[in-house]
């Protein structure tokens, strides 16, 4: 697979595609030197099942279940991404009360997101327990969401024009009594792994990511966000109900594998938080808006819509020609361009250290093959 | 402000469109018209507004060419620029990798799915699909099996 510029005292190493620790099916062609690694070369598209080409078969309504197979842990961002990219489309202004929904359950996924990295990335690194505190804590989230929408995984609430089910009192109270139970459990989580020396000596000064990097690469979400630079789209383009609450958007110093685990950390914390402003100020009135056509037909024209998901930046791109169908879809995917800028800082690391760098940018495959 | 400013840094490159765009319509600020030969010198310009390559595609606009689209966009302020290049058939791109190291995988995608090769490029491979593929499933004559073949475009 490396064709050129192989010496002859260098060997290649092969990681994946069956491993746990890529993730999904990756393979990752490592060319050695030794202990270190002269250069890298992932290999995807094992997961490739044409989302943009089916896009263009099928009409807008029939596309919206595939948007929770794309990036199936943080399945509500996508949904929304493309639902607002559809809105934008079409001319359809969403109600109130139904942003509020979107974003409580999308801030509830993004956590689910979250937790599972951090239990799955510190198995990656050998501890076995915090898999076990953070799926149990994921679980009832999972529950809450089960109940308004049907599904555990892939979601396919949101409906252009707003959501099809309404909240109630046991989803809310529900919702209060997690975010309390998770913020009891900060205190475990700090004490088994932020201060645990052994995280930090494999976590702290690994796999940096420098700002210019960052831009060269086009990276995202928290690992551009542990580089220091405080892009997010729920605040740098603000959409749907967030510019109405407060939250920070935290950030790191050396963008090192440390960083971007406590900007992942942190932002949990701020998901909460947004999840209990929008509780608090739920108002009420439609969850639809009135007069969304059931058969779709756009005029011609071109729309982009970015928005925030667990991993970074997923841009919606449409392309209409006053179809049924769209004439072309892209979807701008955060872990695409994250992967691409691993293989630069895996050079001149150990072996030992792969597993570290790639689980610590969160890649999700199949949102890369599409 | 980015919507004065790269407008300043592109107009020495002659381009075709610089324009504002509506934003609350299409999610663009700028919309750019340019020549694929003049994509490199577009990229070094964005480049050095401090801008990002945020994506990059091609829509199979007509029987003879194709649309490549590269969306631009910046950390610190919000201004997403979208810069389109009509290609015709059979013609190639000169790549904007060199510039941008995130369109190596990005070009390599297009290859892959359109069949649109981008002179310079350093490792111009099949990214998603295997190597020994013989389809670009995006052109518009494509269809899978099973598939009712997608109209031909005009």
């Amino acid at each position: 697979m490396i064709t050129s510029g192989i010496e002859e005292k260098t060997f290649v190493l092969n990681l994946g595609p069956q491993h746990p620790s890529t993730h999904g099916v990756l393979r990752v062609l490592l060319e050695m030197d030794g202990e270190y690694i002269a250069s890298a070369e992932p290999v995807i598209g094992y997961g490739h099942r044409a989302h943009e080409h089916m896009a263009e078969n099928r009409n807008y309504h029939q596309f919206l279940p595939n948007m929770g197979r794309v990036d199936y842990l943080h399945a509500l961002a996508f949904n929304h991404g493309y639902c607002m990219a559809v809105e934008k489309l079409i001319g359809v202004t969403v109600p109130e009360r139904a942003e509020f929904i979107r974003v409580i359950t999308n801030e509830l996924n993004r956590i689910t997101s979250h937790l599972l990295w951090f239990g799955a990335y510190l198995m990656d690194l050998g501890a076995f327990t915090p898999f076990l505190y953070c799926f149990d804590d994921r679980e009832h989230i999972l529950d809450l969401l089960d109940r308004i929408t049907g599904s555990r995984l892939t979601y396919c609430f949101f409906r252009f024009g707003g959501v099809p089910k309404d909240i109630d009192d046991d989803f809310i109270s529900g919702v209060r009594t997690f975010i309390k139970r998770l913020r009891s459990r900060w205190v475990d989580y700090h004490n088994l792994v932020t201060k645990n020396v052994i995280f930090i000596h494999r976590a702290k000064g690994v796999g940096v990511f420098t700002k210019e990097q960052c831009q060269l690469y086009g990276i995202t979400g928290p690992s551009l966000r542990g580089s220091g630079i405080p892009y997010d789209i729920r605040k740098s383009e603000p959409y749907s109900a967030y510019p109405l609450f407060d939250f920070e958007i935290p950030i790191g110093d050396n963008g090192d594998i440390y960083d971007r685990y406590i900007v992942r950390l942190r932002e949990m914390e701020q998901s909460c938080r947004i999840i209990e402003q929008a509780l608090n100020k739920l108002p009420n009135g439609p969850i639809m808006a009135e007069k969304v056509p059931k058969r779709l037909k756009p005029a011609a024209g071109e729309v982009y819509q970015a928005v925030e998901t667990a991993r970074g930046e997923f841009g919606t791109y449409i392309v209409s020609n006053g179809d049924i169908k769209p004439y072309r879809i892209k979807l701008r995917v955060p872990s695409f361009s994250n992967l691409s800028l691993m293989v630069e800082s895996f050079k001149d690391n150990l072996v030992a250290d792969v597993v570290a760098i790639l689980g610590s940018i969160d890649v999700v495959i199949p949102e890369i093959d599409r | 402000m980015l919507t004065d400013s790269i407008p300043k840094a592109l107009s020495p490159l002659n381009l075709e469109k610089v324009a504002p765009g509506e934003y609350a319509k299409t999610g663009y600020h700028l919309e750019v018209t340019a020549k694929p030969e003049q994509m490199p010198a577009v990229a070094q310009a964005m480049l050095k507004e401090g801008c990002f390559l945020e994506s990059f595609t091609a829509v199979h606009t007509s029987r003879e060419a194709f649309t490549l689209v590269y969306h631009f966009a910046n950390f610190y302020e919000l201004c997403r620029t979208a810069v389109r290049a009509t290609l015709p058939e059979g013609a190639e791109a000169p790549t904007i990798s060199h510039v941008f190291p995130a369109a190596d995988w990005y070009e390599r995608e297009v290859y892959d799915l359109f069949g649109i090769k981008f002179a310079g490029h350093p490792n111009l491979k099949r990214l998603l699909l295997p190597e020994d593929a013989e389809i670009h499933p995006l052109r518009k004559e494509f269809a899978a099996e099973g598939e009712t073949k997608a109209e031909a475009p005009k």
